[in-house]
């Protein structure tokens, strides 16, 4: 009871400190921000130059291939030739990263019905989200249709373009983008601070003076892990703040399920920092050694990059990372608004890297 | 009340602290004297349970060092060398830190009232001048009322009127039967404060007695300084020029 009363008045006396310190409001308030600010402005507007669009074609005739050649000419639109099937489209689709999808049924194309010329119908498919790319599209079809119907006839128009919009909730590129921008922040707010400030104390004597207490080493990190985890939640929410007001961001799932991720993710990658801040030293062993383990995780745990961007090799090595599934659950959690059940696989790995890196830190830790 | 028996601790094959013995009786004020490198600090923090004992033993009340490290480190007090604290913290929280180290509560104000810092209560240890950070430190080193109180170099780099300040506050603290420990390379400060010295050289304690005895037996050698009448000393100008109130 004594002990958890101790780790209370630490962890309250760290967190006023964070306060009245500059250099820290920085890190944790305006760093995260800028961050904010720089990728909301390069990835807020949904509407790029081009469009990303999967093609699903099952005509296979001279015509369709003309067409298609045609179609791609003046680069407006960008064919993702990986996609084969449309349940693959959709996923997609839904995950933002590609705009719409064409579908050219088998007879497109095709010369039918006695009829002296070929017909079809194209079909864009796009999602709620990206309705106005849909739009767009389906004009852009309409004026080559209307080009080559009237090459083939002065007759009404046998090609139509029809403009269907999905039931599926699409997803903005911010609102991805975000999701890694918290994974960013609790990365740096967890380890950059510790890695400096441990160092410090410690050259300065100030650690070596609660070594001749009683304190505990246990009752020292849950103090600052404490400390760690009210920071983090408000940096977040201010985030969240920003996001909502400037960027239109569109929270798809609850704010309870975000703070278990965010205390998780938190506690986890506090836990790494800790781990070198309570090893080293001084700061130059520190340093070397907090870069060495963070810029993998910046730019392989999906934060700034999506993962399925990268080889399946790199995917695989990515995916052992302990901050790659804390940015799937936070991802998961804003932008498809899954519950904390549907999230448990996430949070089940943090959990283990928690612990890991927990027992690490305990073993390396040093007073002086 | 403090007992080193052949304590040992050696780096790289040299016996930095080179089996020495020693018994601090309970109440009194022990000196350990010496030269820089003489192992001064190194005995002090095998005693503190900050450094592992390499051979022979230590018990403070009893306590086996090396055995209790917590048990020992919850009877005695820590003045380090230059002593230093977190930045932007105020002194009563400083001294509310110290006393949860120790799974305290206590009246912060009391404690600074003790070393004359209680105007300085919503201070932070940066704004402090070098006299007043020791007497904070001897605050925090004393939060939880220890039974032994440790002091490595306490006035060093201080002005004669913080050292005359900080011998009065150990005196205080003799006075409430806490047994102190105190090392030093000033021979005035040893004379007026210790009841007992240990000279240091080496790494082996050289002579073990009162300031008195030690005086008497080199008198007894046949030693002779040269002969000075004056009354006085430059310090004692000093003090009479300056005053001796606290500068801070």
């Amino acid at each position: 009871m004594k002990q958890f009363r101790s780790i209370l008045i630490f962890a309250l006396i760290d967190i006023k400190r964070s306060f009245r310190d500059k250099t820290a409001l920085f890190f944790i308030f305006v760093f995260p921000l800028i961050f904010l600010f720089v990728f909301g402005g390069i990835f807020g507007g949904n509407n790029g130059p081009s469009f990303n669009v999967a093609l699903l074609n099952q005509a296979d005739n001279s015509f369709t291939k003309e067409f298609l050649k045609n179609a791609q000419k003046d680069d407006l639109i960008k064919i993702n030739k990986d996609i084969k099937t449309e349940s693959d489209a959709r996923e997609k689709m839904k995950r933002g990263e590609i705009d719409a999808i064409i579908k050219l049924p088998g007879s497109f194309g095709e010369v039918t019905g006695g009829q002296p010329y070929p017909s079809g119908q194209a079909e864009v498919v796009v999602d709620q989200n990206s309705a106005q790319a849909g739009a767009t599209l389906k004009s852009i079809f309409d004026a080559i249709f209307n080009q080559v119907n009237k090459e083939i006839t002065k007759a009404p128009t046998p090609f139509t373009a029809k403009l269907t919009v999905s039931k599926e909730q699409g997803l903005n590129q911010f609102d991805y983008t975000f999701a890694g921008l918290l994974g960013f922040s609790i990365l740096s707010l967890g380890i950059f601070g510790p890695t400096s400030v441990f160092p410090r104390m410690k050259q300065q004597g100030i650690l070596r003076r609660y070594h001749t207490t009683t304190l505990r080493v246990w009752q020292f990190f849950t103090a600052n892990v404490l400390s760690q985890m009210f920071v983090g939640v408000l940096s977040v929410a201010l985030m969240f703040a920003v996001a909502l007001t400037f960027f239109d961001l569109n929270m798809r799932g609850d704010y309870l399920t975000m703070l278990v991720v965010v205390l998780l993710g938190t506690a986890t990658m506090f836990g790494v920092g800790l781990a070198v801040g309570g090893w080293a030293k001084n700061e130059n062993q520190a340093a070397p050694l907090a870069n060495l383990i963070t810029f993998p995780m910046m730019f392989l745990s999906g934060t700034f990059f999506p993962r399925f961007l990268m080889p399946d090799w790199l995917q695989t090595i990515s995916g052992l990372l302990p901050l790659t599934p804390i940015v799937d659950a936070l991802r998961f959690v804003v932008t498809e608004g899954r519950n904390l059940f549907e999230i448990g696989p996430e949070l089940g790995l943090t959990a283990i890297w928690l612990v890991v890196i927990y027992v690490i830190a305990f073993r390396v830790f040093r007073w002086d | 009340m403090v007992q080193a028996k052949n304590l040992t601790k050696t780096y790289s094959d040299r016996n930095v602290v080179d089996n020495i013995s020693f018994d601090v009786k309970p109440g009194e004020v022990f000196g350990i004297l010496g030269p820089n490198g003489a192992g001064k600090t190194t005995t002090l923090e095998m005693l503190e349970a900050l450094r592992p004992i390499d051979g022979g033993s230590a018990t403070i009340a009893g306590i086996d060092v090396a055995k209790d490290p917590y048990a020992i480190r919850a009877i005695i007090g820590v003045q380090p060398q230059s002593p230093s604290f977190q930045d932007k913290t105020k002194l009563t929280e400083l001294l509310q830190l110290f006393a949860a180290a120790y799974g305290l509560t206590v009246d912060a104000k009391q404690h600074l009232a003790s070393v004359q810092l209680e105007d300085k209560a919503g201070s932070y240890v940066e704004q402090l001048s070098g006299g007043q950070r020791q007497r904070f430190s001897i605050a925090a080193a004393l939060v939880h009322e220890p039974k032994v109180f440790f002091l490595d170099e306490p006035t060093t780099g201080l002005d004669p009127q913080a050292r005359r300040n900080l011998w009065e506050l150990v005196r205080d603290i003799k006075k409430r039967g806490v047994t102190v420990v105190i090392t030093t390379h000033y021979m005035e400060e040893a004379e007026l404060l210790c009841d007992r010295i240990a000279v240091m050289d080496a790494g082996k304690i050289i002579a073990l007695d009162s300031p008195k005895n030690l005086v008497r037996n080199l008198l007894k050698k046949g030693f002779k300084k040269e002969q000075h009448v004056e009354q006085a000393n430059l310090e004692d100008v000093f003090i009479d020029l300056t005053g001796k109130a606290l500068r801070d």
